[in-house]
């Protein structure tokens, strides 16, 4: 550390540039997780939060709520297997909510349409108005980012190219489906809505596009031997089933990869150029008795002190981002998140330093007696 | 127990190509506590070579070297390291300072390679640049020396850890005569009052005169000059 920081201190200028792109790095780093995290939420947040552990769906439809179509009589069944403490069904549709009366376009909501049962544990928490019930089946409970787009307690909104109207009774928080509101209606108007062409149900009794299940433990093979044209999949696997979101995901996690990479080149080649230009210097201390390790300690903790600090300010940085970002965008940031980003990052430029340990512990102490080579 | 600095029958070969050259050439040496010793020679005639050995930076190809009667021809690289800190104080040529410490910091961190840097150390630091008229300079990084301030801050370091052996490569390359004389004096009269086995490698003859006996390269061969014979 004596060496580390007296350096430090002398060489301002130089090891500012350094910490300068470091920052930058890290600053990108952490928007680039939490433009990652907001929209993995933004994609699926309603199945994340959902209190579901295992999903059936119908066999080959690759985890996908749009694929799957099961006829509810199944939940009988399921609710007898082994593990399984609670059976629920649900759907979901997309759709747009009209604004009012109005004939524009801009006054057009996309949406998802989650049917349920109501009272079950897949209704989430209302934060604001009452629940869903089953005998008013046009009352539903929806997003409230749908307050943004102006509605309100109690409006009735119609559905682009159909006659249905829905009435709002309540909000909830945190549910957005394929990236936009989830507004969830009793099981009963979900039906009436995904199936309004005639045979679309395919004569399907009771049809749900999926069956939830809550329990531990539950056996996944048991259920798909014993419940033929069945696949039970964990919420994990569900979520990664849904449209888009593997490569959105995978987008973004190799742009962070690609990042990191670059961050651990970046700090093992500034500090191996700076390592050789002072070879000659660390002849001399290592004629004079210096041992490797006191050296690379040196080094190592100059990359320690010089990363945590450049971590520090671009964490800083992220959050006086996040405060001035526009609303919509979708943009969450995760304190566990940029907790393991800023680890990652310090691991990565102390690895990366270890280039330079090694090449002072090959420099010569003979150096330091001027002979000519 | 022999007390300074003994190499018997020291040899260091280099391959150039297909020839085997002999930088070193069955070198016997012997320096007291107290005692100051040049080294003179031509420029290839093995003087380094000579001082590396000396100085457990480089191992004889054969012979033996034996500091307080102790053989280091067999030691490890950590070993050895540890008897260049303790056992042997190097002065370089000039700008051999670390440069972004100031000269306090440049006794201080050979401390450090050891442990803790306690209070005490600091006292005698700060003692020991006051002696050699560095006083007002402990604060001074070495672009703000002088040569001469420079090799001061060296001799200091050379002292620090209170080592047996004093070895100097040409100290005062880069100093003119009038600060070359004052160095050298200042190398003479520390041996002295310390008691510490000193060598000195040198270009300039007129520098001989603080030292007790004068050697001879040449050729990778040692050998006793007569002052007189130099003078
Ligand atoms: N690493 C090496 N590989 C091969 N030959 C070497 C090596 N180091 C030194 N030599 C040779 O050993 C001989 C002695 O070199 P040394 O540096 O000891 O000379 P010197 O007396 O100190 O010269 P100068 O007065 O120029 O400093 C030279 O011929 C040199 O070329
Ligand atoms: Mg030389």
């Amino acid at each position: 550390m004596f060496l580390a920081l007296k350096e430090l201190r002398h060489s301002k200028t130089r090891f500012l540039m350094i910490a300068i792109i470091f920052v930058l790095i890290s600053w990108l780093v952490f928007i680039l997780s939490g433009l990652g995290n907001g929209l993995s939420t933004l994609a699926a947040s309603t199945f994340k939060t959902m209190k579901a552990d295992y999903v059936v769906f119908e066999q080959g439809s690759k985890a996908s709520m749009s694929k799957s179509l099961l006829s509810n009589d199944l939940s009988a069944k399921l609710a007898k297997m082994p593990n399984v403490s609670a059976v629920s069904p649900m759907g979901t549709i997309m759709a747009s909510a009209i604004k009012g009366s109005s004939k524009l376009n801009e006054d057009k909501v996309d949406i998802a349409i989650i049917g349920i049962d109501p009272g079950s544990f897949l209704e989430p928490a209302i934060i604001e108005g009452s629940g869903l019930t089953s005998d008013q089946v046009t009352k539903v409970i929806v997003n409230e980012t749908m307050k943004d787009e102006g509605f309100k307690l109690g409006d009735t909104f119609q559905l682009d190219g159909s006659t249905e109207s829905l009435t709002i009774v309540g909000f909830v928080k945190n549910q957005t489906y394929n990236h936009v509101a989830a507004v969830f209606t009793p099981m009963e108007e979900w039906r009436k809505l995904a199936f309004a062409a005639p045979g679309s149900d395919k004569g399907v009794k009771d049809p749900v596009n999926a069956i939830m299940l809550q329990g531990k433990d539950i056996d996944r093979s048991t259920i798909n031997k014993q419940l033929s044209g069945t696949d039970t999949v964990t919420r994990a696997a569900a979520v990664q089933g849904m449209p888009g979101y593997k490569e959105e995901n995978g987008t973004i996690m190799m742009m962070l990869a690609f990042l990191l990479a670059i961050s651990a080149f970046i700090i093992g080649v500034f500090f191996y150029v700076f390592t050789m230009q002072k070879s000659n210097q660390f002849g001399i201390m290592k004629a004079i008795g210096a041992k490797n390790g006191f050296l690379g300690k040196a080094v190592v903790s100059q990359v320690f002190v010089l990363s945590l600090s450049s971590i520090i300010v671009g964490i800083l940085l992220t959050y006086g981002t996040a405060a001035i970002m526009p609303k919509g965008m979708p943009f969450m940031l995760d304190t566990k998140l940029v907790f393991t980003y800023s680890i990652v990052l310090l691991v990565i430029s102390l690895l990366s330093s270890l280039v330079s340990v090694r090449t002072i512990s090959k420099i010569d102490p003979l150096k330091a007696l001027g002979r000519v080579e | 127990m022999t007390e300074g600095l003994q190499i018997t029958a020291a040899s260091k070969y280099y391959n150039e190509g297909m020839n085997r050259i002999a930088a070193l050439d069955r070198v016997s040496f012997k320096v007291e506590p107290g005692e100051f010793v040049a080294v003179v020679g031509p420029s290839g005639s093995g003087k380094s070579t000579f001082l590396s050995i000396a100085g457990a930076l480089l191992k004889a190809s054969e012979g033996k070297v034996r500091l307080n009667g102790k053989d280091i021809s067999e030691l490890s690289g950590k070993q050895l390291s540890d008897i260049r800190l303790h056992e042997i104080g190097f002065i370089m040529q000039a700008s051999n300072l670390v440069p972004y410490l100031n000269v306090l910091d440049q006794l201080l961190v050979v401390k450090r390679m050891s442990g803790k840097v306690r209070a005490a150390d600091k006292a005698m630091a700060i003692k020991l640049l006051e002696e050699l008229g560095l006083g007002t300079k402990l604060k001074n990084y070495p672009e703000e020396l002088s040569g001469g301030e420079k090799q001061r801050t060296a001799i200091a370091r050379a002292l620090i850890n209170d080592p047996n052996v004093i070895l100097a490569d040409e100290p005062t390359a880069s100093l003119d005569t009038k600060r070359a004389h004052e160095v050298v004096s200042l190398i003479a009269h520390e041996v002295r009052t310390r008691h510490k086995a000193a060598i000195m490698v040198t270009h300039d003859d007129r520098l001989l005169t603080y030292c007790d006996k004068v050697y001879r390269m040449e050729d990778g061969k040692l050998s006793l000059a007569e002052l007189e014979s130099i003078h």
